[in-house]
């Protein structure tokens, strides 16, 4: 009950992020399933995984993959389905928690949460990375074995 | 064709990508393919988030150089949408410079979601997040209600044009206030899930991500400066927090 919430909840805040960021139909949903998808994945890896890092991590790699195939689907920069799939993993509640231990002079919890925080942060970016290092790669071979007539 | 407009017409598309969210790969990457298709002997381009500059020497030895200077953005990928299109469309067909000016004034009177829309948004967005954080419905209430007033909150800051810090120090100091008032009346539970639903309104994730993509495509400086931008504006919002906490955290125990 609490997962399906969960997951619904990140679907209806990337939607929102999504009209925020004025994108227009299809791509709405599109953006929006994204957001519920990567929360999703990061669900199911915790049956595998148990730190937080390594999900965090696989879930980029997912997210990003989703944005790069539908990017090249409708033709449109990747930008916008990445930003709001995004959206759900974003540690918005380690960064609350860090700001709290602060307030309550808890300096020992303060940077231990501040360093879980930046783990969190380093995770996402070495997913997005890596897929997109591949992709360059991916393209550059293409490149390479079909080079374009001049 | 007049090297120097066709430069400014490369420069406005540039510059209208820059500021609906693009990368900075991106918009070196168009600017540079828009001037090469109109055969120009050479063409440099360097973009940091607050400055395009593009260098061309055309085919009768004319170098010019033209700088932007961009001070403000508002993420609209839509915009971003069509303005991809139109570059790719301009290397492929190569149209006269009047056309393309057509087009970027047709992309530039598309509209964004009207107002109310935009406060729903906000306050749907808050809502989700009070309860994907853990908060129970009434929390869910509160936490939207507060989102539509904060939509208030930065719509006034970027009308009065106050500088970027102390526009996120003011509004997560009322948003934490509001929520502390709206718990210390009976109006939600947590406070804490009010506030990281409003709080999710406030963290810079497309400039977080944006300067992570900017730094792997080698593009470090602008990338280091998207990364402090957004560190900065994470700053002013725990201060805000903490300002409000100290003066009305007291309310709750």
């Amino acid at each position: 009950m609490n997962y399906a919430l969960q997951i619904i909840t990140a679907f209806l805040g990337s939607l929102g992020f999504s009209v925020l960021f004025n994108i227009r139909r299809t791509k709405l949903l599109i953006a929006g399933l994204g957001g519920m998808l990567s929360w999703s994945v990061y669900l199911l890896l915790g049956l595998v995984f148990d730190s937080d890092p390594i999900r965090y991590f696989f879930a980029a790699i997912f997210v990003t993959v989703y944005a790069e195939i539908f990017a090249r689907i409708k033709k449109t920069p990747t930008t916008s389905y990445l930003v709001p799939a995004f959206i759900p993993l974003i540690p918005g509640g380690a960064l609350y928690n860090t700001m709290k231990f602060a307030l309550h002079n808890d300096w020992q919890s303060f940077g231990d949460t501040a360093v879980y925080t930046i783990q969190l942060a380093l995770a996402l970016s070495a997913g997005i990375i890596v897929v997109s290092s591949v992709m360059r790669m991916a393209h550059a071979l293409y490149r390479f074995l079909f080079p374009k007539k001049q | 064709m007049d090297t120097a407009k066709l430069l400014r017409v490369a420069l406005d598309i540039g510059e209208k990508m820059l500021i609906s969210g693009a990368e900075i790969g991106r918009v070196e990457d168009s600017v540079r393919r828009i001037l090469m298709t109109y055969d120009m002997q050479r063409a440099d381009v360097f973009t940091i988030t607050s400055s395009i500059v593009a260098t061309v020497t055309d085919k009768e030895e004319n170098t010019i150089t033209q700088t932007r200077r961009i001070s403000k953005y508002s993420t609209d990928l839509d915009k971003l949408h069509s303005l991809n299109a139109l570059s790719r469309k301009i290397c492929a067909e190569k149209p006269e410079l009047a056309q393309i000016k057509q087009e970027l004034a047709e992309i530039d009177s598309k509209k964004v979601y009207p107002f109310y829309v935009q406060c729903a948004a906000y306050a749907l967005i808050a809502g989700a997040f009070a309860l994907f954080f853990g908060g129970n419905f009434l929390d869910a209430a509160a936490a939207a209600v507060i989102g539509v007033i904060l939509k208030g909150v930065v719509f006034a800051a970027d009308k009065a044009a106050v500088n970027m810090v102390f526009a996120n120090v003011v509004s997560s100091f009322i948003l934490c206030s509001l929520a502390f008032l709206c718990v210390f009346i009976g109006f939600g539970e947590h406070a804490d899930m009010i506030i990281i639903g409003n709080i999710m309104l406030l963290i810079p994730g497309i400039g977080l991500t944006n300067s992570i993509r900017d730094i792997i495509s080698g593009d470090i400086m602008a990338g280091m400066l998207r990364f402090c931008e957004s560190v900065i504006i994470a700053i002013a919002i725990a201060a805000g927090y903490i300002l409000s906490a100290l003066l009305l955290g007291g309310l709750i125990k």
